[in-house]
């Protein structure tokens, strides 16, 4: 089935990526006016002095907070020192032993992990009938799926909590108030439908007509023809999502009670305000917050401004 | 013979029609219910619950008294809303500024570009949880920043979040730098879409790259500004993480970095007044609606993405 015809990457995910229109980047500039070569040259020299110093402006809280989760404690307070005299992880050691961040890790890693899977499901049987499939009511519909990007998270704060302590329990006889409930919310996203029908209309259609030639039913076709092919609409879909609940703070916050279900921010910011001196722990959390989205970003720069790009039907 | 057969061909185009379908609502039946579950009916169930004294559970009928106490609630205008505006209206234009300046500075012909662009996008996707607590730390009274003012000669003691003066401007200052690498990939798009001509031809008519920029680039750009300064304008209006993490819960010290989503959600979850809290909810909503509304009306869809 993979033949020449794979599609390009359609335009949502590649208009706005970060190598995009990179073309001529890397190559020298056209030579300059004779006599303004110097100038040029002057002017190059304050560009990328200024670009690096804002690089490592930026990149400096992130920089003190390594250096800090490495040093001991008694460091913190014994006076400024860009390295740590003392390298050690004890840091990293309390935070995940002493004050419990193994299970907090974890919990976040559940939490993270359902409404990826559930999205990356969900969006792209969704996504797939919105841009495949003749319905009555079609268009409408992806509307109203559309139209949910314009009721903001406070607004929902009180129903669904509502909902979640009275109405549901009483249908499924679960209690709702905790990571089931912030999971249960996240399910599928009007943005991750979104990323997914965008890239099935631009899959030529030719591929299903064969397979539906061959005897293939819809779910058949979806999943053998369909889904092979979205590879980069399902990981931006996935990475977009897993940054978004990992990083996580509004629902975690209403929802979870259970100091055992706490995930990552939450147990950051309640562990700040008990042990607001204990910095290399503390900053250690910081960096376990940070790094799985760095090293997500790094291998997959491109997905996470897919996001970005479809932010433009949030507005 | 020809007719039966045309007839069948009908009939099960017919039948194909149906089950194609039948096998589009299956599939977007779990999504759809989700959408209706959580976003759709609790738009309704809000303004139900806001009309009645409403604790764990529905309490009495009282109409429009959570609406009437809202408008003469104290802490809501002048702390929860006042901040919420003050802290729109400085971090708005910073986000744009800051923003659009990476945006150009990354649109170059130079080398290290993609670099340049990660670098200044990561702050932006990073956990805001651990970003403030990092922040929190490098604002201490002993912290990174007052050290370093101390070298210069600036001799400040103070921890920066926990003074009622300062902790509001240093979280916007905070925001405006997390939020720019967000603003400067709406920028990029928007410069990207300029065409070359437009820059050769003022090249031709002798204009410098400042004199281009403000002459040229900055009004083509006018699409682009509008729809970062909704962007920004909602997403200041929404401030809750770092309110959160930073005032301790409470939107201390003394109410000063208190927001309105801030307010909502200790109305909910710390006083367990719900049908107060639906009401500033709906409030919100209808404000943030608005500010939606003009920009669909003005621009229509956005455009930049």
């Amino acid at each position: 089935m993979a033949d020449e015809k794979l599609p390009a990457t359609p335009s949502v995910l590649a208009a706005e990526t970060f190598a995009a229109a990179d073309e001529g980047a890397d190559k020298a500039p056209p030579p300059g006016i004779p006599g303004r070569e110097t100038g040029d040259r002057i002017r190059t020299a304050i560009v990328y002095t200024l670009m690096f110093g804002i690089a490592l402006l930026f990149a400096i809280p992130f920089l003190w907070s390594v250096s800090t989760s490495l040093r001991p404690t008694a460091e913190t307070v014994a006076g400024f020192s860009l390295l740590p005299h003392e390298w050690t992880t004890i840091g990293y050691h309390d935070m995940f032993h002493k004050y419990d961040f193994t299970r907090y890790t974890i919990n976040s890693a559940i939490i993270a992990g359902a409404v990826t899977i559930s999205n990356v499901f969900l969006a792209s049987l969704g996504g797939y009938a919105f841009a495949r499939l003749r319905f009555p009511g079609r268009e409408f519909l992806f509307l109203l799926v559309l139209g949910t990007l314009m009721i903001p998270d406070q607004l929902r704060l009180v129903p669904v909590y509502q909902m979640l302590v009275n109405i549901l329990p009483k249908w499924v006889h679960v209690d709702l108030v905790n990571q089931k409930g912030v999971i249960l919310i996240q399910l599928v996203s009007a943005t991750s439908i979104f990323l997914m029908r965008q890239y099935f209309l631009t899959i030529p259609r030719d591929l299903e007509e064969a397979a539906k030639l061959d005897g293939a039913g819809y779910f058949k076709t979806y999943r053998r023809v369909m889904l092979p092919l979205a590879g980069p609409a399902l990981a931006a879909v996935a990475i977009l999502m897993f940054q978004g609940t990992w990083n996580g703070l509004f629902w975690p916050a209403v929802l979870l009670q259970d100091r055992a279900e706490y995930t990552i921010p939450i147990a950051l910011t309640f562990f700040r305000q008990i042990y607001s001196t204990q910095w290399p722990p503390l900053m250690a959390a910081s960096v376990l917050a940070i790094v799985p989205v760095l090293v997500l970003f790094i291998a997959f720069q491109r997905y996470f401004v897919a996001g970005v790009a479809s932010a433009g039907v949030k507005g | 013979m020809a007719v039966v057969a045309r007839d069948r061909r009908v009939r099960a185009l017919g039948t194909e029609r149906v089950r194609e379908a039948f096998v589009g609502y299956a599939f977007i039946a779990l999504p759809m219910a989700f959408f209706l579950l959580f976003f759709i009916f609790p738009i309704g169930y809000a303004f139900y619950i806001s009309r009645y004294e409403w604790g764990i559970f529905k309490g009495e009928f009282v109409g429009w008294d959570n609406y009437r106490t809202l408008f003469h609630d104290s802490v809501f205008w002048q702390h929860a809303v006042r901040n919420t505006l003050v802290y729109t209206a400085v971090v708005v234009p910073l986000q744009m500024t800051i923003g659009l300046s990476l945006a150009v500075l990354v649109n170059q012909a130079i080398r290290f570009r993609t670099f340049f662009r990660a670098a200044f996008y990561f702050p932006s996707i990073a956990a805001s949880a651990a970003i403030a607590t990092i922040a929190i730390y490098i604002l201490a009274s002993d912290g990174l920043l007052n050290t370093i003012l101390g070298h210069l000669g600036y001799h400040h003691d103070n921890a920066w979040f926990t003074q009622q003066s300062t902790a509001l401007p240093a979280i916007t200052a905070l925001n405006a730098w997390t939020t720019s690498g967000t603003m400067m990939l709406f920028y990029l798009a928007s410069l990207q879409s300029i065409p070359t001509e437009v820059y050769e031809a003022a090249a031709i008519d002798g204009a410098g790259p400042w004199r281009t920029f403000w002459k040229v680039t900055f009004p083509l750009l006018k699409p682009g500004h509008f729809f970062v300064a909704v962007v920004s304008i909602i997403g200041a209006l929404q401030m809750f993480d770092q309110s959160f993490i930073i005032g301790g819960g409470a939107g201390g010290p003394n109410y000063s970095t208190l927001t309105v989503v801030l307010y909502l959600y200790n109305q909910a979850i710390q006083n367990i007044h719900f049908g107060y809290a639906a009401a500033v909810g709906l409030v919100l909503f209808l404000f943030i609606f608005t500010v939606t509304l003009i920009q669909r009306l003005l621009f229509g869809k956005a455009e930049v993405a």
